[in-house]
């Protein structure tokens, strides 16, 4: 048997309760509903999906802020769950959407990159701060910058004040949870291949979450495609968008809009009616969106299984109806 | 029709400026800006943040802050002169011939009002019909957009709708009058890529059936590709390059479109871990005055000459570029 993977899921679910008004019972919503997938060190792996599919929430107990309802956890072979907060914390850190919200408007950049060595009890003031320094200029931002206060910053720099904080403690896996969407997409290029410098030269691991299937195969090499909360095709990225299986994965990738402009908008695959998360429709949860589907998605739900090339996917197509619908 | 104008242009501007006064000095956030919406074309205003595309957009609607100080040559719809135009007749165009979407769905409709209140409201005020016809104009409407029960719909409040549905809702509120120009400004930017693609979709066909003139600012050329039939490229306040969608993509003429096409990350085109082209450096401070190309700080085809004002360069097609490099240069720059 192979050492522990740096992170492992094993058929991990979240409900949560939720209020439906004054005098309506509550209501369960199923955000996580059974999700399997293992990163190995040095790797990464991209998880896409729209809003609502349930990717911040496994981003959530990856980082060990919530507790999975079922299933387990593990990191580096043993569940976050037994892991102090500060054991937990060396090895895993996020870097989170929004760089407006996420740093403490009152600290400095020198002070928030700091706070984590500081928590951890690492080094002398000295060492913390010749740390810091080199820290941010790993990240591309000057010496200047560590005095400034995060609303002196762009956008793009308080994105890269949030990567070096996630950095300093040298984390194993880093769960970057949608880094680039708040971005001009010049300053996400920047972000972007940052990310990749870094996993070169710090042999990081990352668990990126994204909406946009493009920015998600710039990362990793392996890619996941949730919706509401399933994974519904896992596989070698280059494979899952030059052939993807899942009906999902195909609309997901239509929606990329590339700068070609004798392309004009493609035609859309998706109906645009929101999925209820409260409400998931029986058999396959795509299926009312889904322009293939037949009879037997509306009874049964599809298991994740293994296709030719290594590809999992959830559908009940079969190879040769795929290929004609193409 | 009051659109018969000499140029056809619906939406004229010449020599548009907006200057904010600050306490390190005045800051020339749009610079000598000319464009022309006509009837049924799609411009789109591309640029960073802070390349002052929002601010034209303000400052054509008229609802730049107080502070701020517009100068035009000229800037008219559909050949009315707008900086003659009194307040109370401003208030009649806007809403009514020429309408705005604007980014931010969460912030633009009023959280204490229903959602047939504030569709209504517009129909009503611009004296359009009464309530009745308001009503039923209002779920006509949210049916184009896509919106299931529309009659339902219009007993809710904003919170209850989801980020793309109040996108939706914005736009068929721009709608209720049917103007004659729509101005969206980055109306897909805070959505995901799929509802992106839908909204998008909803915008052109609706355009396109309703013979509107549409101005769309966005920061991303791979919707610009998709939808529009001229692009203006806007940088440091200035329209560095305008001209049609096909010839700006395919042969471009300064340094920053090409840098901005090449940011953009391509599935087919790319093999994981490969980087994407960057534009080194920062916006340029605009506080002062600005000589020269602004651009040439971060340009890599950077020469003596571009300290100088550069003058506008035109080709085919109406494609106007500023900038003093021989065609030809930018073909293979990454």
């Amino acid at each position: 048997m192979s050492a522990a993977p740096l992170l492992e899921l094993r058929d991990v679910r979240r409900r949560y309760s939720v209020s439906s008004g004054l005098f309506a019972p509550r209501r369960t919503l199923t955000a996580v509903a059974g999700v399997s997938l293992r990163l190995g060190a040095g790797e990464a792996l991209g998880l896409v999906g729209e809003s609502g599919c349930g990717k911040s929430t496994l981003a959530r107990l990856v980082l060990g802020l919530e507790a999975p309802s079922e299933g387990e956890v593990l990191v580096a072979g043993r569940p976050i769950a037994a892991l102090h907060r500060l054991e937990r914390s060396r090895l895993v850190q996020p870097v989170f959407q929004d760089p407006y919200s996420s740093l403490n408007p009152r600290r400095s950049i020198a002070e928030i990159v700091t706070q984590p060595l500081a928590v951890h009890g690492i080094g002398t003031p000295a060492e913390r701060r010749d740390k810091v320094e080199e820290m941010l200029g790993l990240v591309g931002l000057a010496p200047r910058h560590a005095g400034a206060l995060p609303a002196q910053l762009s956008g793009g720099q308080r994105q890269r004040v949030a990567i070096a904080r996630a950095l300093v403690l040298r984390p194993a896996l880093v769960v970057c949870d949608e880094p680039t969407s708040a971005l001009d997409v010049s300053v996400q290029a920047q972000i972007l291949n940052l990310l990749l410098d870094l996993r070169d030269r710090l042999n990081l691991s990352y668990l990126f979450i994204s909406h946009n299937l493009a920015v998600v195969q710039m990362l990793a090499a392996r890619v996941a495609v949730m919706y509401l909360g399933r994974v519904v095709e896992e596989g070698a990225g280059r494979q899952v968008l030059t052939e993807p299986t899942h009906p999902y994965t195909r609309a997901l990738l239509a929606s990329v809009l590339t700068p070609d402009p004798m392309q004009g908008l493609p035609a859309m695959r998706l109906g645009t009616a929101f999925p209820d998360p409260l409400d998931i429709p029986p058999g396959c949860a795509f299926n009312p969106r889904c322009s293939f589907a037949f009879d037997r998605c509306r009874a049964e739900a599809p298991a994740l299984v293994q296709r030719e090339g290594g590809t999992l996917a959830a559908c009940h197509l079969s190879a040769e109806v795929r290929v004609a619908a193409l | 029709m009051s659109g018969a104008h000499k140029s056809g242009a619906l939406l004229e501007v010449s020599g548009l400026s907006v200057d904010i006064p600050t306490e390190a000095g005045v800051l020339h956030a749009v610079r000598d800006v000319s464009l022309a919406v006509r009837r049924g074309e799609t411009l789109c205003v591309v640029g960073e943040s802070g390349c002052g595309k929002s601010l034209t957009s303000l400052a054509i609607m008229g609802l730049l802050p107080p502070s701020a100080q517009r100068r035009a040559h000229r800037l008219a719809l559909a050949g009315e002169d707008l900086q003659a135009a009194p307040a109370r007749r401003l208030r009649a165009l806007r809403g009514d011939r020429m309408a705005m979407i604007f980014q931010d769905p969460m912030t633009c409709l009023n959280p204490a009002w229903t959602i047939g209140n504030q569709l209504e409201e517009i129909f009503t005020w611009h004296g359009k019909g009464n309530r009745r016809a308001a009503h039923d104009r209002a779920v006509a409407l949210l049916e184009r957009v896509g919106m299931a029960n529309a009659a339902g719909r219009l007993s809710q409040y904003p919170h209850q709708l989801s980020g793309g549905l109040r996108q939706r809702v914005m736009i068929a509120m721009a709608l209720m009058c049917s103007p004659d120009l729509v101005l969206a400004d980055e109306p897909t930017t805070a959505l995901d890529a799929t509802i992106q693609l839908g909204i998008l979709q909803l915008l052109a066909e609706l355009q396109a059936e309703l013979h509107m003139g549409l101005m769309l600012v966005t920061h991303d050329l791979g919707v610009v590709a998709r939808i529009a039939d001229r692009v203006a490229v806007m940088y440091a306040g200035e329209v560095v390059e305008e001209g049609p969608a096909r010839t700006v993509f395919t042969a471009p003429r300064h340094p920053y479109t090409r840098g901005l096409i090449d940011c953009i990350p391509q599935p087919d085109r790319m093999v994981p871990g490969q980087r994407l082209g960057t534009i080194p450096g920062m916006v340029p401070s605009l506080v002062g005055e600005v000589q020269g190309c602004a651009f040439r700080t971060r340009c890599a085809f950077a020469r003596p000459e571009c300290a100088a004002d550069v003058a506008p360069r035109h080709g085919p097609d109406a494609h106007m570029w500023r900038c003093v490099l021989p065609p030809g240069m930018l073909e293979r720059a990454a």
